[in-house]
């Protein structure tokens, strides 16, 4: 580190608080990287301790297209060629090595796919990860937010017979697994009722394009499966921060607010709410890991053409390539946003800005 | 001179399931304006729920059942602080009265600014960002802390360090009333006996009269002009700290001013048993299972505060000169 010139002398706190936050932002990128191997790293090795020959599955597919037998020796063949295109003829530690030269340097090509050979792989999920970010991402945020300012209330109102119903029903809807809450808005709302589109990313008759039409018509596809990840993940959220705030609330520090004679409104904003939502956010993190498993089934469930339906296809032709990189999409993102809530966290708290 | 507040026939305690059990009962104290006036007690006396009780900061399940608390300011209005509402308490709170909590370790806000948590308070009170920030410095200059600690955050400050803002946060709006609860407890003998000074100081700048709630003897004969022994939710005696501290009338004050060490080599009378809990008051005189000179009366009768001589009172009928006579 270069001296500090002799003007900064006279702000003497400035600089260090700044060194700590430099080093905080150091030290957490750093944890990122390394996550971020050791989690590829499992990805390509559990993959391949799933039982099943891609080989095998991809001849079988090819025998019941083409309606015979082929003989041993073209078999052969076929397997070695086809293992050479997938780079699979090589013992496994070369693939591992090769597998993350092209994943960090050849800016993550990872080959063709089995699914829909001969497209890259890269390409299919560029191409899928528009739904599921889409969904994804909205309906944890609209979650978050929603069940953020809704436990507050309730947290608030604690003693409120209203706020002991909030309770009652957010815990059930929480022990809720997502499939149910989706099968139910499908059945129910998409086909007793008829009030919204329960499957497809978008009316079967039209086209992407830029038309209302067509927006509204992908809007409208898009509610239900939103709305059956926002419910579970709310009502957790609704819950966490409720308890948040009862705690909060038997802080020394609400009482001395209150004997402040600040109005209820400040006490709840500045003295309240604004420590509770601490924890609340360091939960969002965490729940974007735990809830994108979430989402690929509500694409799978809802049919939409996601990072999770490719998933599941790839899965059944143990197409490693694809598998590979729907999951370092995954871990990127969720790392990623993860590193996005841990920086944001010492502006909210300037005890971390010091400690961490 | 009439009191600045006078409390009558005050009550509180803790909602159960069923009934109320009652913390604190039938209070009747005047504190005189300009005083120092110390509550001591032992732990779960009532003491605190009193000091909540008088800041109306009382939260469920403790309950305020029954009484008056008149506060008279000195430009001639009145207030009953157990009828006001939230709103005009708002008003009324920091502006003429004041709170030093218990445990005021924790009473900062861990993410805010001390700036934050001290001008909040003034310009909610209709003062402008400038003034409310020179006041804060002033009274940081106060108690012995320099204006630049407003910048900084609670958790880079020391534990005396926060006792002090918070009492400078009390006193910011240089209000009439003050209710310290155990304001000391948490410090080492050198802050404690440096911030007590500071109070001194405060009461005789800013003409603040100040109620001190501690279980603390020693804290009380260093700066308390008069004394309330509570015991077990009751006023037992009430009287000038030297008064009290010279003649004690209540077995229960003698008691507790036979455990202070006073030379070396003589032992320290301790007062036998423990005091009780609030489900359990016994019946009549609150203290007589533990009273070196009870007789029968003691446990049928609750004997009520009666003015003993000047400036004094004791509830006990040692001093109630008709049972007295019956003996």
């Amino acid at each position: 580190m270069t001296p500090a010139p002799a003007s900064l002398a006279a702000e003497p706190s400035a600089a260090p608080a700044r060194r700590d936050v430099f080093l905080y932002v150091l030290r957490r990128f750093g944890v990122y990287l390394f996550t971020l191997w050791a989690a590829i790293t499992v990805a390509f090795f559990i993959f391949r301790l799933v039982p099943g020959d891609p080989m095998n599955i991809l001849l079988g597919n090819l025998t019941r297209v083409e309606g015979r037998q082929r003989d041993a020796e073209a078999q052969e063949a076929i397997i070695a060629h086809y293992r050479q295109i997938f780079g699979m003829d090589e013992p496994l530690p070369l693939q591992y090595v090769n597998y993350l030269r092209k994943a960090v340097l050849g800016g993550l090509d990872l080959g063709p796919s089995f699914v829909e050979y001969p497209a890259q792989t890269k390409d299919l999920v560029f191409r899928r990860m528009p739904w599921t970010i889409g969904i994804f991402t909205t309906s944890v945020l609209l979650a978050w937010l929603v069940g953020t300012g809704l436990g507050a209330l309730i947290g608030w109102l604690q003693r409120s017979r209203l706020s002991q119903l909030a309770v009652v029903i957010s815990t059930l809807l929480q022990i809720t697994p997502v499939y149910l809450v989706a099968l139910g808005l499908i059945i129910y709302v998409g086909y007793t009722w008829r009030i919204l589109p329960a499957g497809g990313p978008y009316a079967r008759h039209l086209q992407p394009e830029w038309t209302w039409e067509f927006i509204s018509s992908l809007l409208t596809h898009a509610i239900l499966p939103m709305l059956s990840n926002m419910i579970v993940i709310g009502a957790g959220f609704t819950l966490g921060m409720r308890a948040l705030m009862i705690s909060v609330l038997g802080e020394d520090y609400l009482t001395f607010a209150r004997a402040k004679g600040l109005t209820p409104f400040t006490v709840l904003k500045d003295y309240a709410f604004r420590n509770a939502l601490i924890p609340q956010v360091t939960a969002l993190a965490i729940i974007v890991g735990a809830t994108l498993n979430g989402t690929f089934i509500i694409e799978v469930l809802f049919q939409l053409p996601g990072l999770g339906t490719l998933f599941v296809q790839a899965m059944g032709l143990r197409d490693f390539n694809t598998m590979q990189a729907v999951v370092l999409f995954s871990i990127f993102a969720v790392l990623t946003l993860t590193l996005i809530v841990d920086l944001a966290l010492p502006l909210l708290d300037p005890r971390i800005r010091r400690t961490a | 001179m009439p009191a600045l507040l006078e409390i009558r026939g005050l009550s509180a305690g803790l909602q159960g399931r069923r009934s109320v059990t009652q913390v604190v009962s039938n209070v009747d104290l005047d504190v005189q304006p300009g005083e120092i006036l110390g509550v001591v007690g032992e732990s779960g006396c009532g003491k605190s729920t009193l000091a909540t009780a008088i800041m109306r900061l009382l939260v469920p399940p403790q309950v305020l059942q029954s009484g008056s608390m008149t506060l008279r300011l000195n430009e001639g209005s009145s207030y009953d602080l157990i009828k006001l509402s939230e709103s005009e308490l708002r008003e009324l709170r920091w502006r003429h009265l004041s709170y030093i909590p218990q445990g005021s370790m924790n009473s900062l806000n861990p993410v805010l600014r001390v700036e934050r948590q001290m001008t909040d308070t003034l310009i909610q009170h209709g003062l402008s960002d400038k003034e409310a920030r020179s006041r804060s410095a002033a009274a940081l200059e106060l108690v012995n802390l320099e204006p630049k600690i407003l910048y900084s955050y609670p958790h880079e400050l020391s534990g005396g360090m926060r006792q002090r803002v918070i009492i400078a946060a009390a006193v910011s709006m240089h209000p009439t009333l003050i209710v310290a609860d155990e304001l000391t407890t948490a410090l080492d003998v050198v802050t404690q006996r440096q911030i007590l000074q500071e109070l001194i100081g405060i009461r005789d700048e800013l003409g603040a009269t100040i109620i001190l709630i501690t279980h603390d003897m020693g804290v009380v004969a260093q700066i308390a002009d008069r004394v309330a022994v509570m015991y077990a939710g009751k006023i037992a005696e009430l009287g000038t700290v030297n008064g009290i501290f010279e003649t004690p009338l209540h077995p229960y004050s003698q008691g507790l001013i036979g455990s202070i060490p006073r030379e070396s080599g003589q032992r320290v009378e301790g007062l036998p048993g423990e005091a009780p809990s609030p489900w359990n008051y016994p019946t009549g005189c609150r203290f007589h299972p533990r009273c070196p000179k009870v007789f029968d009366h003691c446990r049928a009768q609750t004997p009520a505060l009666q003015a003993q001589e000047s400036d004094r009172w004791a509830a006990c009928h040692l001093y109630d000169t008709e049972v007295a006579a019956d003996v």
